[in-house]
């Protein structure tokens, strides 16, 4: 009974923890960084996902220390709870249209949206690369498009993965995403005049956290910009 | 006449079912220890199971030929089987249980089997002998050609199975159908049955009225099965033409029947009496011993005395004052001595 | 001694009970009944109801249609390679999700096994409702089979037997005596698995994809409403919760004329190999 009790009281204990700094940093990031936000600290936990479901996770009390996220939309509710700091833009992006490597459907251009029967596959509300994608697409005047949405997923991997299968004619995804799918479709460009302002916030989520202040810098920073560039990301737009 | 013929030739578990038999209308009832095959065979006559080899036919209609290759499934053959647990469906009324088979008969067989005031009762809330009743009722319902009975009345209890046994008989005399019903107890196979089949190990020993396996068994299982008592010994000639037979146990007797070298001696207890002392009497046999038990059946005490088995009256026990260990003289006629071979 | 052992064994069952009952609770703790109600009005969350009913209730005709005779067959028989069928018949209970889903594509996808059959017939499934009732079935179906199977094992064999000798073909003692006396089991299963199909979220949401008002369920909802619209999440869930509680509730209800299966044993009963 007593070493039980003496058991018990040491696990307490360690479960207490020490303070922030001695545990490693977690990072929340957007997909589309996946390659480059676990690059800037190697020993940072890096968390990807969709944006908004991160933001989500950190509402509800998630134990982050930063968050890179893919838009502002996410930050705006956080920002009002008092939960990050002010959020700094640290990279942009652009949109690419992605088909099937077979691409049956032969699309090429933006136009081909619209086609009748194209099966297309976009990010939903509230996730950036959804909001992204609709903006392109009324920037084109090819609301219409719309009309072909067969799946509205919840994180840019799904958009990926649906058109990687075969089972999806398209998807519109940003340039960066386009590498991690390989040989399993094409991608092809959209013009600069149908191009969002896309933006990458940064925002520390734990205030008075060194790791997390040494994150940002190094994001920042001259390792941090080769980093983006080397994975295709765009410098922050003016 | 429609008669019932029966070959059978199948692996069991641990031996070889191989019998023959011809049914008419009459009642056959199989007897033998459990594990013998009984049921195995109303199955094979049911369909429910299909022999390696055999032909069961009805009249001129093959049932079941191995060497044909025709096998009628269950319900294409006109079979009424009694199980031993009645098998009654309990999300069934009575009604409905008996309507199974043919909505015909339902209300005569109701009334005739007087459970006409259960038609609404499931056979979860029967007693035993009601459920037989139902039983009975729901394959008659059929109109089968032949009734096949499996352990009728061992589901009863004690009680229950006097009267439901005369009852059954009645019942069998009355309806007149092929029956073939099986049964560990040759007491019931006797009351019930115009012919009694003793089956050891898959084979049929002895079949012929009761009367003439207790008369005559054919050796030391159906003796033995039927109740007498069995002593092994071995037998000579004997003085006056009879044989005597020098016993493992101890002495010898003398029996009418002619035998020679080992032999197994029959008795059947409630042809052995008792007395206190040795009477000068038309009985060869004696023999004496301590009374070891005495169980009381109804009017009857079963007293075994020595390496035999008595019954006599409760009333002539008690004017023998009889109790266990008292010494006591077991006699036995030499015209009841059966003298039979050993298995 | 014993005393503590009693103590300890109370003590579990109170953090199990606490432990299971508190994320049920905590949802109709945190949005008022009447909000509730009003969330459930909107066109979102009512369609989403509305998709989950249909497809579910749609894949369950399936479920039993097809699975009944099956399950009557692999309880009745034995045969060789008997244990194979049963094991892949359970193989979706064993399989994550997404993976159910990837292989739905694999097989009804465009590029699929019956890919090009299918598309000759003009039929394309993935991000169809069809896929919904696809996905369903493949993932609740096991459920219902196992149960039925154990339920129809569980069946006193003289019963059928008995009622052959009383003239009954095959299809009548399925009909008349099987199914009525494994009514118990069947419904128990049929419960559970429209329950789990009801829930199915991995494999819908890879196979046909999430679009609101076409292929959103309820599941689907409440994932893409839990980052923007709480209350609409809360709200599908605390139904989602009351509909499961009815059908556990029914479960327990049906009566069961089977002698030894009672709804909680055929639930989880695994079959048994002959």
């Amino acid at each position: 009974m007593r070493r039980l009790a003496v058991l018990a009281a040491v696990l307490a204990l360690a479960a207490c923890g020490g303070d922030d700094d001695d545990q490693a940093l977690v990072v929340f990031a957007a997909s589309s960084l996946s390659g480059v936000a676990d690059e800037i600290d190697p020993d940072a936990q890096v968390v990807f996902g969709g944006s908004n479901d991160l933001a989500a996770q950190i509402r509800d009390g998630a134990d982050a220390g930063v968050f890179l996220s893919a838009s502002a939309t996410p930050l705006t509710e956080l920002r009002a709870k008092g939960l990050v700091e002010a959020p700094v833009v640290f990279a942009s992006n652009r949109l690419v249209i992605i088909v099937p490597a077979k691409n049956a459907a032969d699309i090429t251009h933006i136009v081909d949206l619209t086609k009748t029967g194209v099966k297309l596959v976009l990010g939903a509300e509230g996730v950036p690369i959804g909001d992204y994608a609709r903006e392109s697409l009324e920037l084109a005047g090819l609301g219409a498009a719309l009309e072909n949405v067969v799946s509205l997923e919840e994180d840019v991997k799904g958009v990926v993965g649906k058109v990687a299968l075969g089972e999806a004619d398209a998807g519109i995804v940003y340039a960066t995403d386009v590498a991690t799918a390989g040989d399993d479709v094409l991608s092809f460009p959209i013009s600069d005049h149908f191009q969002p302002k896309i933006r990458y916030y940064a925002a520390i989520v734990s205030p008075g956290s060194g790791a997390a202040e040494r994150y940002l810098d190094g994001l920042m920073g001259a390792e941090g910009e080769a980093a983006l560039r080397g994975a295709g990301f765009l410098p922050p737009p003016p | 006449m429609d008669t019932l013929n029966l070959t059978l030739d199948h692996a069991l578990r641990s031996f070889r079912l191989s019998l023959e038999l011809e049914l008419g209308r009459e009642t056959l009832a199989l007897v033998g220890p459990s594990g013998a095959g009984k049921s195995s065979v109303l199955r094979a006559i049911a369909g429910l199971i299909r022999p390696e080899q055999g032909k069961v036919t009805f009249g001129a209609a093959a049932w079941f030929d191995s060497d044909a290759g025709v096998d009628l499934p269950p319900e294409r053959r006109s079979v009424g089987l009694v199980f031993q647990e009645y098998a009654l469906f309990p999300h069934l009324d009575v009604r409905r249980n008996v309507a199974f088979g043919g909505r015909g008969r339902v209300d005569e067989l109701l009334e005739r089997f007087r459970i006409s005031h259960l038609a609404g009762a499931r056979p979860g809330d029967l007693s035993g002998g009601e459920r037989q009743r139902v039983a009975l009722a729901r394959a008659l319902a059929r109109d089968p050609a032949v009734l096949l009975l499996d352990e009728p009345l061992s589901a009863l209890d004690a009680h229950t199975r006097g009267v439901v046994r005369g009852e059954l008989a009645e019942l069998l005399a009355e309806l007149r159908l092929p029956t073939l019903l099986v049964t560990h107890d040759f007491e019931d196979a006797a009351a019930l049955a115009d012919r009694v089949g003793v089956i050891v190990e898959g084979r049929i020993l002895q079949l012929g009225a009761a009367a003439e396996l207790l008369a005559a068994p054919a050796d030391g299982f159906v003796a033995s099965f039927t109740g007498a008592n069995l002593l092994h010994g071995t037998a000579q000639p004997g003085p006056d033409g009879l044989t005597e037979v020098v016993l493992d146990t101890g002495g010898s007797a003398f029996s009418t029947d002619q035998a020679e070298g080992r032999v197994g001696l029959a008795v059947y207890p409630w042809e052995v009496a008792l007395a206190r002392t040795e009477s000068a009497d038309s009985a060869v046999n004696h023999v004496r011993g301590d009374v070891r038990s005495l169980v009381t059946l109804g009017n009857r005490v079963r007293v075994r005395v020595g390496p035999l088995t008595a019954e006599v009256t409760a009333a002539s026990a008690e004017r023998l004052a009889l109790a266990e260990g008292e010494r006591v003289v077991a006699s036995f006629k030499a015209t009841a001595t059966r003298l039979v071979p050993l298995g | 001694m014993s005393r503590l052992f009693a103590i300890l064994l109370g003590a579990a069952l109170v953090i199990a009970i606490v432990f299971l009952a508190l994320p049920v609770l905590a949802i109709f703790l945190r949005v008022p009944p009447g909000d509730l109600v009003a969330q459930l009005g909107e066109e979102r969350a009512r369609d989403a109801l509305l998709i989950s009913l249909k497809t579910s209730l749609i894949a369950h005709v399936f479920i039993l249609a097809v699975g009944t005779p099956a399950a009557y067959l692999l309880a009745n028989r034995s045969f060789r390679g008997r244990t194979l069928v049963v094991s892949l018949i359970e193989l979706p209970l064993v399989l994550p999700p997404a993976v159910a889903g990837l292989g739905l594509f694999a097989a009804f996808g465009r590029s699929g096994l019956l890919g090009s059959e299918l598309s000759a017939l003009g039929v394309e499934i993935p991000f169809t409702q069809v896929a919904v009732v696809l996905a369903i079935c493949f993932v609740a179906s096991p459920f219902y089979v196992r149960s039925a199977i154990a339920a129809f094992e569980g069946i006193d064999p003289t019963l059928p037997a008995a009622a052959r000798t009383l003239g009954a073909g095959p299809f009548r003692v399925f009909a008349r005596v099987a199914l009525p006396l494994a009514l118990g089991g069947l419904g128990a299963g049929s419960t559970l698995a429209f329950a789990r199909g009801l829930g199915e979220f991995g494999a819908t949401i890879m196979f046909a994809g999430s679009l609101p008002g076409r292929t959103q369920t309820a599941p689907l909802a409440i994932y893409a409403a839990f980052d923007e619209d709480f209350d609409v999440a809360l709200a599908l869930g605390a139904l989602l919760v009351v509909i499961s509680a009815a059908l556990l509730l029914a479960v327990k209800l049906v009566p069961s004329w089977t002698r030894s299966t009672s709804p909680s044993t055929t639930l989880f009963a695994p079959s048994a190999s002959r």
